[in-house]
């Protein structure tokens, strides 16, 4: 059955078809707005996410417990590092995991006449190789080899064979120098804590006969063969290590990854609250269309309650309206928010992998339902207020 | 014999107790900004099946306000109003529609056709209205036919066509759920002098058919049609 009403809303909206589009353009600009910047956060987030996602099998050992010590009447605080006995401890609890225990801190160095300063990592070369990867050269052999991250080799123009002098660059003091025997691939963000890109890492011995703290570690990483055991793994940690006292902290990348993730959701949120901005002037917009509908049409709305017409189907007459308005704003707002969303996504996040997987491509659907259901709650005042007409009142209007 | 006599007592118990239209002591009270206006002053009226009345009266008399009240688009301040034996006040706002819709048939002197339908859908209109469905039985266009309307001419809008060519159209439309009772507000007003007659022979032909016609006018000529003029003035009947 055709319904008459939607024909008559159908002939309403192209007897004021420029009216009924500048409307429409607001809610086409709306299911943009809120399509694209969903779509946008959605695959900002998946592609942080892949990223993050390569080392979510390691867990982090730190201590960050302070211990304080009382010292003549002051009292200092001082970090207290992962002892020997600490990491026997984490040994023995992670199984046939493989434990890597890491000193780490920051330096000035010189290469050639130019200063710097990185972050430097001591570990046993052995365990370098477990969870990094040699782009050239080749892994430390001798006691004065070092790694250095590709952004560190690029900045100083560095080969295999280079030198490197560590510490402060200061006339009187003859300073350390290592070699340079292999530069790693890029690592970009490390969840694992190994921020190798702008790093020297030398073997755990030269960074403690130079730095001192012999055994005593900054951080202990344990890559976890099983990912799905990460959970069980970290609690035997926990039991074996902080069993009498609070010693060390265990995190995971998983939960960095899920508070990471919690933060782009935010972010997410929030710039999906700027687009829906847009959607509240289009209500208003089609608000005001419909308005000026009813108000034009109130001798139209007085014959059709005189002659028999329902309430009902007055304000059904309307609402189609609105729904017709709505409908052709979210279609071409769908079909607009395909071509900008990937145009955002491309040009923002240099990356479209994720863009047409669901998470992503569903906030398409969601912005037209969004769009055609502001337009429906926009129009109920103005066909509640058509239909509530005294039809004598509206016959007599010209 | 026994079955014609039961017939005639029940209609005529009905015709004697309940009018098709009765107006029992109505006022009608509007409030204005300059104070209240009553534009019905305690008229009582009844008004038979198939009766042919015209209701004259200068401007102000009450004449489009005793209109109102038939066409049941208004309720009274006090007073009752029966039609067909029913109390309008009583009536629920939706029953008042459909009273609209099947028992009384309006027509205006400003035709009021929906300018965005075609005249055939115009008179269809009421018939969608009543059975919630596009009328397929061929009523629409035949009503239209009867007051002298093809099929091409019943695909023009109402802006298309001349004044007596939509106060055919809007009779059509009044005419289409056969209701029993045909309100007429000055329906030649808007016409020339030719055409008016033209729309009151038309309207003479429904009343021959059994309607009951309610004609407003000031036009004495187009009063001389009834059989029965009602007067007003000041919202009270003066002649009957």
């Amino acid at each position: 059955m055709k319904d008459i009403f939607f024909d008559l809303s159908v002939r309403s909206v192209k007897l004021n078809f420029l009216r009924s589009l500048l409307a429409s353009i607001g809610i086409v600009i709306g299911v943009v707005a809120i399509s694209s910047m969903g779509m946008l956060g959605t695959n900002m987030q998946l592609s942080v996410k892949q990223q993050l996602s390569a080392n979510v099998n390691t867990i982090m050992i730190s201590s960050d417990v302070v211990r304080t010590t009382s010292t003549a009447g002051v009292t200092a605080a001082a970090a207290q590092g992962i002892d020997k006995s600490t990491l026997n401890d984490i040994k023995t609890s992670v199984g046939q995991n493989d434990v890597i225990p890491i000193h780490r801190g920051n330096t000035q160095f010189t290469i050639g006449s130019t200063d710097g300063r990185g972050s430097m990592y001591g570990m046993d070369p052995n365990d370098i190789t477990k969870f990094l990867t040699i782009d050239q050269g080749s892994n430390i052999k001798g006691a004065n080899d070092a790694l250095v991250g590709p952004t560190i080799a690029s900045n100083f123009n560095m080969g295999i064979g280079s030198r490197i002098k560590i510490g402060q660059n200061c006339a009187t003091i003859v300073r350390p120098t290592v070699r340079v025997a292999g530069i790693l691939t890029t690592r970009g963000f490390a969840p694992d804590g190994v921020n190798s890109d702008n790093a020297i890492i030398v073997p755990d011995t030269w960074y403690t006969d130079h730095y001192g703290g012999k055994d005593v570690y900054d951080q202990v990483n344990v890559i976890v063969q099983d990912i799905s055991k990460i959970n069980e793994t970290e609690a035997a940690i926990d039991k074996k290590v902080n069993q009498h006292t609070q010693t060390v902290r265990i995190q995971d990348a998983s939960s960095r990854l899920s508070s990471i993730s919690s933060t782009l959701g935010t972010i997410t949120t929030f710039i999906l609250a700027i687009g829906s901005i847009s959607l509240v002037v289009a209500a208003v917009s089609i608000f005001n269309v419909m308005m000026m509908s009813v108000n034009e049409r109130v001798q139209e709305i007085g014959i059709l309650l005189s002659i028999g017409t329902e309430k009902g189907e007055v304000r059904r007459m309307f609402l189609y309206e609105a729904f017709i308005l709505g409908v052709i704003g979210a279609g071409v707002g769908g079909l607009g928010s395909l071509v900008i969303g990937y145009s955002v996504v491309s040009a923002m996040i240099g990356n479209t992998t994720y863009f047409f997987m669901p998470e992503s491509i569903l906030y398409v659907p969601y912005g037209m339902i969004i769009g055609i259901v502001v337009c429906l709650v926009s129009g109920l005042y103005p066909a509640w207020k058509a239909s509530n007409m005294d039809p004598i009142d509206a016959l007599r209007a010209e | 014999m026994v079955e014609i006599k039961v017939e005639e007592a029940l209609t005529g118990l009905s015709m004697s107790e309940f009018p098709l239209i009765r107006l029992a002591d109505v006022t009608k009270v509007y409030h204005l900004e300059s104070g209240d206006f009553k534009a019905l002053d305690h008229v009582s009226l009844d008004i038979n099946d198939n009766e042919f009345v015209a209701i004259m009266g200068p401007s102000g008399s009450g004449k489009s306000t005793i209109m109102n009240q038939l066409g049941i688009l208004d309720i009274p301040t006090s007073g009752e109003l029966y039609i067909e034996g029913k109390n309008v006040s009583n009536m629920t706002n939706l029953e008042r529609t459909h009273i609209r819709r099947d028992t009384v048939g309006y027509i205006f002197q400003k035709f009021y056709l929906i300018p965005l339908l075609s005249a055939y859908e115009n008179v269809e209109y009421p018939l969608i209205l009543k059975y919630k469905k596009r009328d397929t039985t061929g009523k629409a266009a035949a009503v239209l036919k009867s007051v002298g309307f093809d099929e091409e001419l019943s695909a023009h809008r109402p802006n298309q066509l001349s004044g007596g060519q939509q106060q055919r159209v809007a009779i059509a439309r009044a005419l289409v759920n056969d209701p029993k009772i045909m309100l007429c507000d000055e329906p030649t007003g808007n016409l020339d002098r030719k055409t008016g007659f033209q729309i009151m022979d038309i309207l003479v032909g429904l009343h021959n058919e059994g309607k009951t016609v309610i004609l407003v006018t000031h036009d004495p000529k187009i009063a001389e049609y009834a059989h029965r003029i009602i007067e007003l003035e000041d919202g009270r009947i003066v002649a009957s």
